[in-house]
């Protein structure tokens, strides 16, 4: 009886660093998604006590494997959106993601644009320059340039 | 051809920062302050911390209300919960309503926060806190509003009421809730 008790505790002792899980994320890393709800900074730069306590939540869902996006999930679920230091990917928020990017993408095209005309506009003055410049040509000169001409004819 | 585009260019220049202005002045006219005493308490419906259901503030008209706001990170919350319990158990008999309202809370924590101060009288939770933070202006807890039977706010005690003047402020207050 005894060494049946015994076999059974050495077999949990032996059993239980194997159901130990590995974390599949970090408390530094959700510290920078996640909001201080009653500061408005990330978790990282708060020492508020909701913060603390959200961070200890964290810990908790952390030792026990939850991935970065169930406590993310959990957390929203419990305060909302603005938990979250980033929007989500979805409905109005994704304007927040996209405007951004499309602000970048219309500069680089006004700045294209207006290098494209700025070019243009000197190189045509450059031309009408030149044409100008011939039309204003030495008369001595021009007449020893039709010679060459005529001489290479 | 270039004019037009010079001109839709600083249209939607113009547009940009109306736009911008506009979210100014929205937000400016937007900010939320505590609502003043006199002023009707403002309504909500929140679900229930400990069980099922909701509480809706309006189906409390008729009532004085005690409307505590808490949390269980909030470490002057701890002490305030054994008085808040007392004054409950007290001023029940008299016909007064308690509602603690949960702000910004891990909601596990602050189940564990009422079993562990054996508080009795209903809660629910503003996680989000819409409510707190959106109507009522709270950004810090412990916050006690005392709402007439009319639904009008008699007293704010932005403290704890365990502080020995907020407590005096809280018991006149309740008095005159129960006269009005």
């Amino acid at each position: 009886m005894i060494r049946a008790a015994a076999v059974v505790l050495v077999a949990l002792a032996l059993a239980a660093p194997a159901a130990a899980c590995t974390p599949k994320t970090s408390l530094s890393y959700l510290e920078g998604q996640v909001m201080c709800p009653t500061c408005h900074t990330t978790l990282d730069q708060s020492d508020s006590d909701a913060a603390r306590a959200i961070e200890a939540h964290i810990r908790i869902r952390i030792a026990q494997c939850w991935s970065a996006k169930q406590i993310e999930d959990e957390l929203v679920a419990n305060f909302g959106e603005g938990i979250l230091a980033a929007p989500p990917h979805k409905g109005f928020d994704l304007l927040a993601w996209w405007l951004p990017l499309g602000g970048v993408i219309g500069g680089a095209a006004l700045l294209a644009l207006g290098v494209w005309r700025w070019s243009r506009t000197t190189r045509e003055s450059s031309t009408s320059n030149s044409l100008l410049q011939a039309e204003n040509l030495d008369p001595d000169l021009e007449r020893r340039v039709d010679e060459a001409l005529a001489r290479l004819d | 051809m270039t004019r037009p585009l010079k001109l839709a260019g600083q249209l939607v220049a113009l547009a940009a920062v109306a736009g911008l202005l506009a979210l100014l002045v929205w937000r400016l006219t937007h900010q939320q302050h505590a609502p003043k005493i006199g002023s009707s308490a403002p309504v909500f419906t929140l679900s229930r911390l400990t069980g099922p259901g909701s509480v809706d503030l309006a189906s409390l008209r008729g009532k004085p209300v005690v409307l505590n706001f808490w949390a269980s990170w909030c470490i002057p919350c701890k002490s305030e919960a054994k008085v808040l319990e007392q004054a409950w158990q007290r001023y029940r008999r008299q016909g007064v309503a308690f509602v603690g309202v949960d702000f910004h809370d891990v909601t596990g924590d602050a189940r564990r926060f009422v079993a562990a101060h054996g508080l009795t009288f209903p809660m629910v939770e503003d996680g989000s806190g819409d409510v707190t933070s959106g109507r009522y202006g709270i950004s810090q807890v412990p916050e006690t509003y005392v709402v007439g039977r009319t639904g009008k706010i008699v007293v704010h005690i932005a403290g704890p009421i365990t502080t020995p003047s907020f407590a005096g402020e809280f018991r006149r207050a309740v008095a005159l809730a129960l006269r009005s």
